[in-house]
């Protein structure tokens, strides 16, 4: 049974504090996301991002301070702007940008946090969905990954 | 709350067409600071108009933090 | 040796007592602004610029001090007499005063406000000790500025501040009676005080630009003006108050005048209040000890224990010189000016190291281990020593495996 499309998420340690909902690394309401924690959301080099994707990992995601609030002052800026060039840069070998996230939240922010990375898990459902065409004898049925057939 | 954010602009954009007149009558008159007062009302409701056109969406975030 | 990186946090984190109450600030903090950005979008919240707040407040009083400068007149006879010829005498010249003087509040409204907020949000950390000494001096020199302000009035309750002023410096141990000669400049209250006094309100404001050049030194991109409509509404809130309640002077001061109260100004004035009861040299104590306290934050004043913060304490960024390529890249990031770049003593190991003509240097003083350097770099020549590119790559792969 597929429990969801596999996420990893690196949260900056300063940023959204996440301490009641993790259980042993993941979220315990979405338990699919593994978060990581990182020193500064500035800190990750987008080649990890690409790493981790190639690795089996559905989705990626990358939480710093809210915009102008970065401990490091500018650190979810230049996090941003590197996730903007690696979308395009992963566009070209046809890797949907859906799959890498920015988000933005401060410490009491939990709830928005939540509910934008449901919404980020959403859309990467919603990308494994469609299978193959497949040939004509067999059924036309849409399979997700790791559904017994 | 488009609408709401909408009317306070124009409202606050009668104001400050009130107190530029202040500004021209407080220095008519030499009552300076008068005229000092209404030159801070004026930039105070060009302050509000700021907010209310950003969080309109219509202006938006500074250069610094697109 | 990598960190348990990713051990959950221990719930003791914090250094005691000391740390958990720092950590309830903390938290108070962010929770205000949770309830700011519910009004405002993130880049109008106030609380993001108390900084450029601080600083156009310092613009506005310069531009206005220098306006006033030109009709004062530093003498015991001449004083009261040209503050009343700006007031009344000179067109908008009672705004111009008004506006220095609400700017003045202003001022310290935003500085105190930068130091609370940067305190509790631990911005002062490693090698931020430097604007923070900065700022503390910035503090200081800005409470003495304003009050020699009000001594140049010279009204009566100039003459009182003075009296208390010099009580408090006669109470100083060895050096009070010589200090208090040469804040007088005779033995008596004379012209040549007044002089001084402008000296000491003028030169002390002009070092606060230097003070400033220091505070931004080790910080890229500061933050200096604040968004536009808060600057429009931060000047419009000193012309109004400036008109609608003008700065007026009290009494003319007279010598041998016999006044003992005097209205406060809550802002510059208040260890005057505390001489209400308590005597001079304790006052001085007082304020000489919370002078030293706010010194020694950076120094003494963790939240948390070092082993406490984990993956933000990864240790100060190491340069891998053979890889480094010299392509300017964690230059261009590092938010605290942390890495210079200089011409490459040697060509480094890699391929496309081997051109190089610069070599990015850390410099550690500097450095707040943030590791926005490490995600810049394309060329793998940056680590944090105790969180490795091969232990995220390890985290990683956990991860996608479990």
């Amino acid at each position: 049974m597929s429990e969801g499309p596999k996420v990893i998420g690196f949260i900056c340690d300063w940023s959204v504090d996440l301490t009641p909902l993790l259980e042993g690394g993941r979220l315990r309401e979405l338990p699919n996301v593994r978060i990581i924690r990182v020193p500064c959301s500035g800190f990750i080099r987008p080649g990890w991002l690409e790493d981790a994707l190639a690795r089996g990992a559905d989705g990626v995601f990358v939480t710093g301070c809210p915009y102008g609030d970065c401990l490091n002052r500018e650190g979810n800026y230049l996090m941003r702007d590197r996730i903007d060039q690696l979308q395009r840069r992963l566009a070209r070998r046809r890797v949907d940008a859906a799959r890498l996230g920015m988000l933005a939240h401060g410490l009491h922010d939990r709830e928005a946090f939540l509910a934008e990375v449901r919404t980020f898990v959403e859309r990467l459902r919603a990308l494994q969905a469609p299978a193959p065409p497949r040939p004509v004898a067999e059924p036309a049925v849409v399979r997700t990954e790791g559904e017994p057939s | 709350m488009r609408n709401l954010y909408l009317a306070g602009v124009v409202l606050l954009s009668g104001l400050a067409l009130l107190f530029a007149l202040g500004i021209l009558y407080g220095e008519a008159t030499d009552r300076w600071f008068f005229g000092g007062a209404m030159i801070g009302a004026l930039l105070l409701a060009y302050s509000f108009i700021m907010l209310l056109l950003r969080k309109m969406g219509i202006i938006g975030p500074r250069k610094a933090e697109r | 040796m990598s960190l348990a990186a990713n051990a959950p946090r221990p719930a003791r984190s914090a250094r005691g007592r000391y740390g958990r109450f720092m950590t309830a600030l903390l938290r108070g903090t962010l929770r205000l602004d949770v309830l700011i950005n519910k009004v405002y979008p993130a880049d109008y919240n106030p609380l993001y610029y108390t900084g450029g707040l601080a600083n156009l407040f310092l613009f506005i009083l310069v531009l206005s001090g220098i306006f006033l400068f030109f009709y004062y007149e530093a003498s015991l006879g001449g004083a009261f007499a040209s503050v009343r010829y700006i007031t009344e005498g000179v067109p908008y010249g009672g705004i111009v005063r008004g506006i220095h003087r609400y700017a003045a509040d202003g001022f310290i409204v935003a500085v105190l406000l930068h130091l609370f907020r940067n305190w509790f949000t631990d911005r002062y950390l490693f090698s931020r000790d430097n604007p923070w000494i900065s700022g503390m001096f910035l503090l200081v020199f800005g409470g003495f500025v304003g009050f020699t302000g009000y001594q140049l009035v010279w009204d009566e309750r100039a003459e009182v501040l003075t009296g208390l002023f010099l009580g408090m410096l006669r109470g100083i141990p060895l050096v009070g009676a010589g200090l208090a000669r040469v804040f007088l400049g005779g033995e008596g209250i004379g012209d040549s005080t007044l002089v001084r006094v402008l000296y000491l309100h003028v030169a002390p404001a002009s070092a606060l630009y230097v003070m400033l050049w220091w505070h931004y030194l080790r910080v890229r991109h500061p933050k200096i003006w604040p968004p536009a409509a808060w600057a429009l509404f931060c000047l419009g809130l000193v012309f109004l108050l400036a008109g609608m309640i003008p700065a007026t002077s009290g009494p003319a001061a007279t010598p041998g005048a016999d006044a003992t109260s005097f209205p406060m100004d809550v802002f510059f004035l208040l260890p005057f209040w505390l001489l209400n009861w308590l005597p001079a040299v304790l006052v001085v104590a007082l304020l000489t000890i919370l002078a030293v306290v706010g010194f020694a934050i950076p120094y003494a004043g963790s939240r948390e224990r070092p082993e406490a913060m984990e993956v933000r304490h990864a240790g100060v960024a190491q340069v891998i010189d053979g890889n480094c390529t010299g392509c300017e890249l964690c230059y261009y990031d590092c938010p605290y000016n942390a890495i210079v770049m200089v011409p490459s003593p040697a060509p480094g190991l890699s391929r496309a190291a081997a051109n190089r003509t610069l070599l990015a240097i850390v410099l550690e003083s500097r450095c707040v281990e943030c590791g926005i350097c490490i995600g810049a770099c394309p060329f793998e020549a940056l680590e944090l020593p105790r969180f490795l590119e091969r232990d995220v790559k390890q985290l990683v792969t956990e991860a996608v495996r479990a």
